[in-house]
C-alpha cells in the first residue's frame, strides 16, 4: 500500500521525550512548523515516568507536564503519538521539490528535503470521538501488568496510559482483550473501534531532529545479577516508580511480599563500564540518580540502611558534587566495590557478593531490596529505517562533537539528548536547544548567505 | 498612560480555586481535601477543585472548562512557587479566551508543605489561599506592555561559547556585536592542544570558528574592550563600552545580552602540593603547553631539558574541596564543585605521554575518575592499557610532596592508596602535574550592573537548570558556557546554541510583551507633588510632566511602563493615593491582610 496522505512541516522531531519536547518548543517559538512523532501512546518519554530529579529534587512531573502541555497546545506543533517511523531519508524523487523545500535548495546544499513514512498504530479508539472520560477503562474486566509502573501493579486492557498522559486517549491492548464488548457499551460517544487499522502517512520536512532517547539494559540478560529471576532485585526505573507520587503501591515496599525494606542496596555500573555486557561506556546518570533515590528513600524510610556499591562516583554536573556530599552527610553509605554477583538469599533477601578494599577478601551482604543501576542503551536503532550513522557505542554519531554535538552525517538531520549518548536531563535540555538552533540555521541559510 | 477606568470597588464573586496535590509533594503534608472543603465556603469562591498535578493537561482543562462555561471569572491556583508555573496557567487561561491576568497564585508547596507538617501546614495553606482569593476578587483584565525590541544581540565574551552564540544568532538574521576584553578571540581554547577524548586540535576548531565569524557581515567584533555600564531593559539595552588601548568610549544599543564570560584556571596557593616551592610542580595547563611545543622524539619526555623518568598527576586540585579539610581562598570560599573536564584532560595527556614516551612512568592520584562523557571511558581503559598506575586518595588524606631522599629524583609524593588497602607509599618523581579546576572569570562588576544572580559556587546562576537553563531572571539576558558551570568545548557549544535559540525567539518579532504589573497614575487625583518621582528606584521610570488642563498648566506624574519595576515605592508615598500598581493595588493588599487575620478560615 502506498500512502497518499502527505503532511508538510519544517521540522520532523522523532521522539517525544524531554529532548523532543524542548526541541519542538524551541523551533515552534521561532515560527517553524514542527511534527513530533512518538512511538508511545503519550509524549513525555522517560522523564514523565520519574519520581524527582537531581540535583534540585523537583518532581519530574512538575517540570515535564507543563512542557508536554505547552507542546500539545502550541500553534506551530503537531503531535503524532503511538506511531512507528518506517523510514526517514532524503527525498530525491521530487520534480517539484524545488518549490516544496525552497530553504534547502540553497547553493552548496545538495539535499532536497526529507521524507518520512509513518504508521499510525491502532488504539482501537477513535481519537476524534473519544472525550477521555475513561468509562471504558472503568468497566474493562481484564487486568494486565502495568508496564508504566514497571510491571509492579496492574492496569486494564483498555486504559489511558497514565494520569497525566498527553493525549488523554485510551488505547486497547488487543493481544489481551477478550472482546467482551463492555467498553463499547460503556462508551458514551461510540469511540471504540475493534476494527481500526494501522494507517500509513508521509511527513515531508526540511529538517529532522532525532530525539529517540534511551532504554535500560534489560536485567534479564544479566547473568551475574540473576537474569531478573531473583525476587526483590529491581532496576532503577522500577525504583523510580516505587518512589513516584502515584506509584504502584503509593509507598516504598519490596515487590515480592510487600515488606517495608530495612536494608536497601544500589549496585552501580550494573552493565555499564563492562565490556561483557556490550556497554563499555559510562552511562553518566546512574551515580546521580542512585544518590537521589537514596536520599528520597532515607526520607520515606528513615530507619532503613542504604548502601551504594560503586566504582567511581561521577558527580560532575553543576551542583552534583555538593549533592553527593549531602548524601554522605545524611548517612547514606558508599562502598567502593564492583559487585561480582547477586544470589537469592533467605526470606526474600538478595545476597550481594563483592571484594573488600581493605584487603580482607570477599564479603557478602544480604539486603531486603537491591536496585541495579542498569546501563543506558539507545532506544532506537536507525538500522534500515534511516541512513544516519551510529558509533561503536550504537548511539547516533556526532560528526563535530566539539563544535556542535548535534550534527549528524546526514544533511539536515540533527540529534539531541540520549540518542547521542547517555545524558542527564539538564544536558539534554541545553542540547535540545542547540539542535533546534542548528535546524533553524539550516533552514534560514539561504536567507542570510552572502 | 491611560486613566484608571474600572471602579475600584468592583469585586467579583466568581473565583475558581484550584488546589494541586503535586503528586504528594503537597498532599503528603497538607490535607488538600480539607483545604478544598474550607475554601469552597469562602465568600466569592464559585468552585474549588483539586487535582494530582494541576499543571498537567487534565488540570489545565478543568480550569479552561470552568472559565468557558462562565462559572468563574477569576482563577486562583494553589500549587508550587509561581516562578515555576505562573506562565503555564496564564497560557491556559488565554486558551480559554480569557484575559491571562485574572490569575493569582498561592504557593502552598515551597511556603507550606516543604516547611510545615500536619495541621499547621493545612491551616497555612488555607490562609494563603484565602488571601490569594481576596486579592483575586479585585483583579482586573490587563493588557501586556508591548515594547519595541531592537533586532540586535550583544555577546559578552569571545571564547568558544561566545563565538558559537554569535554565529547562531547572526544566521537567523539578527545583528550581533561580540565584545571581548582581551586582544584575541578563542578564550581557553588558545591554551589547549589535543582535546579529550577524540584528539581534535584546539587550534583547528578555533580556526573553523574564526573563519566563519570574520566573514559574517552582521557580526561586529570589538576586542580589548571593557563594559562600563549597562542600562535599559529588554529589547532596549544600552552598553557603555570603552576601548582599553585608547580609552575611546562608545555605546551599543541592543535588544538582548548573552553572558559568555567564561572561566579561568584555579591557581594553587603557595605551597599547595609544593606549588611555587618546587619548580617540578606544574599545573595541567603547563603540561599541555609542554606537550604542544614538544618536538623531541626520545623514549623519555623531557621538561626543561631534564628527562622525566617518573611523574605524578594529582587530580581535584582546587575542585571538590571540603570544608574543614581544604584551605579556603582569601574570600573564604571553597570550590566544592567538580570541575568536570580535568579527569578526561589528565587521562588524555597521560595517554599521549605513555604512547610517545614509553620511558616516562605515570602515576595518577585521584579521588574518583569521572570519565562520564562519550568516548571518555575509553580514554580511561586506554590509560590502564598504557600502564598508567592509578592510586586513589581520600579527601582526608591528601598526597604530600616533599624533597626525595633518593639522589636520582628531586621530589617524592606520599600517598595513602585506598586501592591497595590504604598502604602508605612514597613515589619518587621528576615532575608533579596538578589538575587545577575551573573557576568562573570574575564578572562581579557586570553582574551587579545588570543585577545578575551569582550562585554559592561563584558561577553565574540560571533561573532553573531544567526549565530555563540559559536564562537569567532579568528578561533579555542569557548565559552560555563556562560562566555558568564547568563544561568542555562541546558542552559549551550546546549551551551557546540553546542561548542563541532563546535570544532569537525573543527578538524575532521585533517587539516584546512585558507583564503589565506597573504603576498607573490616576490623573484626576494627582496633584504633582513629585513624592513618587523621588521615591522611584528606577531611573526614568517615573517623571513629572507639565500638562494643560482647561487652560491651566498642571504637573502630573507619568510612568514609563517598560522601565517601571512595579515595586510600589511610589504608591507608598503618594499623599493622594493617586498612583497604584496594576495587579497589586493597595486595596488588594488590604483585602489580603484582612483575609489572613480574619478567623474562621483555618481550624
Amino acid at each position: 500500500m502506498v500512502p497518499t496522505n502527505t503532511k508538510n512541516f519544517d521540522t520532523l522531531v522523532v521522539g517525544g521525550g524531554i529532548a523532543g519536547l524542548q526541541t519542538a518548543l524551541d523551533l515552534g517559538d521561532q515560527g517553524y512548523s514542527v511534527a513530533v512523532v512518538e512511538k508511545d501512546a503519550s509524549i513525555g518519554g522517560k522523564m514523565i515516568r520519574l519520581s524527582k530529579v537531581f540535583p534540585t529534587l523537583d518532581c519530574a512531573s512538575c517540570i515535564t507536564t507543563p512542557k508536554m502541555s505547552a507542546v500539545a497546545h502550541h500553534e506551530n506543533i503537531t503531535l503524532f503519538t503511538y506511531c512507528t517511523l518506517n523510514s526517514l531519508d532524503h527525498d530525491n524523487s521530487g520534480e517539484d521539490s524545488g518549490n516544496k523545500f525552497p530553504g534547502i535548495n540553497a547553493p552548496g546544499v545538495k539535499a532536497t528535503g526529507l521524507k518520512a513514512l509513518i504508521t499510525q498504530n491502532p488504539r482501537y479508539v477513535d481519537p476524534i470521538k473519544c472525550i477521555g472520560c475513561r468509562q471504558c477503562e472503568y468497566v474493562c474486566p481484564v487486568h494486565v501488568p502495568d508496564m508504566e509502573q514497571g510491571g509492579l501493579s496492574a492496569t486494564k486492557v483498555i486504559c489511558i496510559p497514565f494520569s497525566n498522559a498527553i493525549p488523554q486517549l485510551p488505547m486497547m491492548d488487543i493481544e489481551n482483550c477478550m472482546l467482551c464488548g463492555q467498553c463499547e457499551k460503556a462508551c458514551p460517544t461510540n469511540a471504540i473501534d475493534y476494527f481500526q487499522k494501522p494507517e500509513r502517512f508521509i511527513i515531508t520536512a526540511k529538517t529532522a531532529v532525532i530525539t529517540t532517547g534511551f532504554d535500560l539494559l534489560p536485567v534479564r540478560d544479566n547473568v551475574q545479577y540473576g537474569n531478573a529471576k531473583i525476587p526483590n532485585v529491581i532496576d532503577s526505573l522500577q525504583m523510580e516508580r516505587l518512589l513516584a507520587p502515584h506509584g504502584p503501591y503509593n509507598r516504598v515496599l519490596r515487590p515480592s511480599d510487600g515488606m517495608e525494606p530495612d536494608s536497601i542496596a544500589y549496585v552501580q555500573c550494573a552493565g555499564s563500564r563492562d565490556k561483557s555486557t556490550g556497554v563499555s561506556y559510562c552511562s553518566r546518570v546512574c551515580c546521580m540518580y542512585a544518590i537521589k533515590q537514596a536520599m528520597l528513600l532515607s526520607g520515606s524510610l528513615p530507619l532503613a540502611d542504604i548502601i551504594i556499591y560503586y566504582m567511581d562516583i561521577r558527580a560532575f554536573g553543576k551542583g552534583y558534587e555538593q549533592f553527593y556530599q549531602n548524601a554522605k552527610a545524611m548517612g547514606i553509605e558508599f562502598i567502593k566495590a564492583k559487585v561480582a554477583r547477586i544470589d537469592e538469599g533467605e526470606n526474600g533477601q538478595a545476597q550481594v557478593r563483592y571484594e573488600l578494599q581493605d584487603g580482607s577478601g570477599i564479603a557478602t551482604a544480604d539486603h531486603d531490596l537491591v536496585i541495579l543501576s542498569m546501563g543506558m542503551i539507545p532506544a532506537w536503532n536507525p538500522g534500515a529505517i534511516c541512513p544516519v550513522s551510529k558509533d561503536s557505542d550504537k548511539f547516533i554519531t556526532s560528526i563535530k562533537p566539539k563544535i556542535s554535538p548535534v550534527l549528524t552525517d546526514m544533511e539536515g538531520v540533527f540529534v539531541a539528548g540520549a540518542a547521542a549518548g547517555p545524558k542527564d536531563i539538564v544536558d539534554t535540555i541545553t542540547e535540545s536547544g542547540c539542535a533546534a538552533m542548528e535546524a533553524a540555521k539550516f533552514m534560514s541559510k539561504r536567507l542570510v548567505e552572502n | 498612560m491611560s486613566e484608571m477606568s474600572s471602579d475600584k470597588t468592583t469585586k467579583t464573586d466568581r473565583v475558581g480555586v484550584y488546589i494541586c496535590y503535586c503528586g504528594g509533594n503537597i498532599s503528603d503534608h497538607v490535607d488538600v481535601e480539607a483545604v478544598r472543603n474550607r475554601v469552597e465556603k469562602m465568600p466569592g469562591v464559585a468552585v474549588a477543585r483539586t487535582e494530582m498535578f494541576m499543571c498537567s493537561d487534565p488540570g489545565q482543562e478543568m480550569i479552561i472548562e470552568d472559565l468557558k462555561s462562565g462559572k468563574i471569572d477569576r482563577v486562583v491556583v494553589a500549587s508550587c512557587a509561581p516562578s515555576l508555573h505562573e506562565t503555564t496557567f496564564r497560557d491556559a487561561i488565554k486558551r480559554a479566551g480569557s484575559n491571562p491576568f485574572i490569575y493569582e497564585h498561592a504557593n502552598i508547596r515551597e511556603q507550606v508543605s516543604w516547611v510545615h507538617h500536619g495541621d499547621t501546614a493545612t491551616n497555612k495553606a488555607t490562609v494563603l489561599i484565602a488571601s490569594a482569593t481576596a486579592k483575586a476578587k479585585r483583579l482586573k483584565p490587563l493588557d501586556p506592555i508591548r515594547v519595541e525590541a531592537k533586532k540586535h544581540t550583544t555577546i559578552i565574551g569571545g571564547g568558544v561559547a561566545g563565538i558559537k552564540t554569535a554565529l547562531d544568532i547572526a544566521q537567523t538574521g539578527i545583528e550581533v556585536t561580540l565584545i571581548e576584553k582581551s586582544g584575541i578571540l578563542g578564550g581557553q581554547l588558545n591554551h589547549l592542544d589535543r582535546l579529550a577524548p577524540s584528539g581534535e586540535k584546539a587550534s583547528d576548531i578555533l580556526q573553523e570558528f574564526l573563519d566563519q565569524i570574520v566573514n559574517y557581515k552582521n557580526i561586529t567584533i570589538h576586542t580589548n574592550c571593557i563594559i562600563e555600564n549597562v542600562t535599559g531593559y529588554v529589547g532596549n539595552f544600552r552598553l557603555d563600552v570603552v576601548t582599553k588601548s585608547d580609552n575611546k568610549k562608545f555605546n551599543i544599543d541592543t535588544g538582548a545580552i548573552v553572558m559568555a564570560t567564561g572561566s579561568v584556571s584555579y591557581t594553587p596557593y603557595d605551597g599547595e602540593y609544593g606549588f611555587g616551592r618546587h619548580e617540578q610542580v606544574i599545573v595541567l595547563k603547563d603540561l599541555i603547553h609542554i606537550l604542544k611545543e614538544n618536538k623531541s622524539s626520545g623514549s623519555v619526555l623531557e621538561v626543561n631539558g631534564k628527562p622525566i623518568k617518573n611523574m605524578v598527576m594529582i587530580h581535584c586540585v582546587g575542585s571538590r574541596q571540603i570544608p574543614g579539610i581544604h584551605k579556603p581562598k582569601e574570600n573564604g570560599k571553597l570550590n566544592e564543585y567538580c570541575s568536570r573536564t580535568c579527569c578526561a584532560a589528565m587521562l588524555n595527556a597521560s595517554n599521549q605521554i605513555r604512547e610517545n614516551f614509553p620511558g616516562t612512568g605515570i602515576y595518577e592520584m585521584y579521588r574518583d575518575i569521572r570519565t562520564y562523557g562519550r568516548g571518555q571511558e575509553a580514554l580511561y581503559t586506554q590509560a590502564s592499557k598504557n600502564k598508567v598506575v592509578f592510586m586513589r586518595y581520600e579527601a582526608d588524606a591528601l598526597p604530600e610532596i616533599t624533597p626525595s631522599p633518593l639522589p636520582d629524583y628531586p621530589l617524592q609524593v606520599k600517598i595513602k592508596d585506598s586501592l591497595t588497602f590504604n598502604e602508605e607509599m612514597d613515589v619518587p618523581v621528576d615532575l608533579v602535574v596538578l589538575a587545577t579546576g575551573i573557576e568562573p572569570d570574575d564578572v562581579s562588576g557586570l553582574a551587579s550592573m545588570m543585577k545578575l544572580p551569582i550562585g554559592t559556587d561563584q558561577f553565574l546562576l540560571e533561573v532553573h537548570p531544567k526549565l530555563r537553563p540559559v536564562e537569567f531572571p532579568i528578561t533579555g539576558v542569557f548565559l552560555a558556557g563556562t560562566c555558568q558551570a564547568p563544561m568542555d568545548a562541546g558542552e559549551a557549544c550546546n549551551a551557546a546554541g540553546a542561548a542563541a535559540v532563546k535570544a532569537s525567539a525573543l527578538l524575532r518579532k521585533g517587539y516584546i510583551e512585558l507583564d503589565p504589573f506597573v504603576a498607573q497614575v490616576d490623573i484626576d487625583k494627582c496633584q504633582g507633588h513629585g513624592a513618587c518621582v523621588e521615591a522611584c528606584l528606577k531611573e526614568g521610570a517615573l517623571e513629572l510632566i507639565e500638562t494643560t488642563i482647561e487652560g491651566k498648566i498642571h504637573k502630573k506624574a507619568r510612568v514609563t511602563a517598560a522601565l517601571c519595576l512595579g515595586c510600589g515605592a511610589c504608591a507608598a508615598v503618594c499623599p493622594e493615593k493617586a498612583i497604584d500598581i496594576n495587579g497589586w493595588a493597595l486595596k488588594q493588599y488590604e483585602d489580603m491582610v484582612d483575609a489572613i487575620v480574619s478567623d474562621g478560615f483555618a481550624v
